[in-house]
């Protein structure tokens, strides 16, 4: 465990040119993540409200009344 | 009396002990003669609480007091009652016992987590500036309902074969023509490099049988005459431009073709500009 630390420290803490690359790739990851997450929540707060949850209903009801024309 | 008792400020107490005070020659003084009960005024040191108090304990300037034999007494103030401030609670773990080893050890651990609290810091704050600059420069652009305002689908079965249909697209003339397979033949066959603005006939049209351009003339921004002119294709009678039916300057003023605008065929027989 002490040894992967330093080792972090040594190959990328201790350069600043590696923190600040280590820092930039971090955000992209960070990003993706903290999206991901924070759209989780809302699609289960707002579950069965939203268009993508009852678009399969009215996208068939549509179809069918095509049909019928 | 009571002159002299305020002028002579602090030097009061001591001279009230004598039977007559003379006052030394800068100041001008009338000596007063004091017969009362002599009160003690030596104010009790201060407590010792704070760093600035235990100061006041301390002896300042020259040490008038001497004693011994031939030799100077010294006064020492040994603080044995004065605790250490104890820092170990702002200690970092690996270095809370300063004698147990080096701290070099522990060096790398201990700065990697200040660069990590550092690092995170960078992260959320990029992810945040990111955040920002994306809303403001998205909140530039057209929103969804007026970028659906600004198309328009077009039947192209209602077009016949050689004619030229006008429409109207975001406040402009739109010219699409049903071109022939003469036209056609024709305006692919054109030397590109004798034109005024070079373009060859399959750069302007994704399908050759349909010309899709703006119908504003490149010259003046006249609206032109469609199936008319030397060409076949558009006259500007304001200047007198011929344009052929691919919609590319051939003769008179205008510098440039007419301006093919973006579309798709998205099915088969409609057309969606915009």
């Amino acid at each position: 465990m002490a040894g992967a630390i330093s080792r972090v420290y040594q190959n990328i803490f201790r350069r600043t040119s590696t923190f600040i690359l280590a820092a930039v790739g971090g955000a992209f990851m960070f990003e993706r993540g903290f999206d991901l997450l924070t759209e989780g929540i809302y699609d289960n707060i707002n579950q069965g409200k939203l268009w993508k949850h009852v678009k399969h209903r009215y996208g068939q009801a549509s179809l069918e009344d095509e049909e019928e024309e | 009396m009571l002159s002299y008792l305020s002028r002579s400020a602090h030097l009061a107490p001591a001279l009230k002990s004598t039977a007559q005070a003379v006052a030394n020659g800068t100041k001008n003084i009338i000596p007063g003669v004091y017969e009362g009960v002599v009160v003690e005024l030596v104010q009790p040191p201060p407590k010792a609480l704070t760093a600035y108090t235990m100061a006041k304990r301390c002896a300042t300037g020259p040490v008038r007091a001497s004693a011994g034999i031939a030799v100077s007494s010294q006064v020492r103030y040994a603080h044995t009652d004065i605790q250490v401030p104890d820092f170990s609670d702002y200690r970092r773990d690996d270095v809370k016992d300063s004698r147990a080893k080096s701290s070099v050890e522990s060096a790398s651990s201990r700065r990697s987590f200040t660069y990590m609290v550092v690092g995170g810091g960078v992260v959320t704050g990029l992810y945040t500036a990111k955040s920002i600059v994306t809303q403001f420069v998205s909140s530039m652009s057209a929103s969804a309902d007026v970028l659906a305002l600004a198309k328009i689908e077009i039947k192209l079965d209602d077009i016949p074969e050689g004619k030229s249909v006008t429409f109207k697209w975001r406040g402009k003339p739109l010219f699409v023509k049903h071109r022939t397979d003469e036209e056609i033949e024709t305006e692919t066959s054109v030397d590109v490099g004798s034109l005024r603005d070079p373009e060859a006939d399959s750069v302007r049209c994704q399908d050759p049988k349909w010309l899709v351009v703006v119908g504003v003339c490149t010259h003046l921004g006249c609206v032109p005459i469609a199936d008319a002119g030397d060409f076949g294709g558009y006259y500007c009678p304001c200047h007198g431009s011929h344009y052929d039916s691919s919609g590319r300057i051939r003769k008179g003023p205008a510098p440039l073709n007419l301006e093919v605008p973006t579309y798709v065929f998205p099915e088969d027989g409609v057309l969606l500009v915009g």
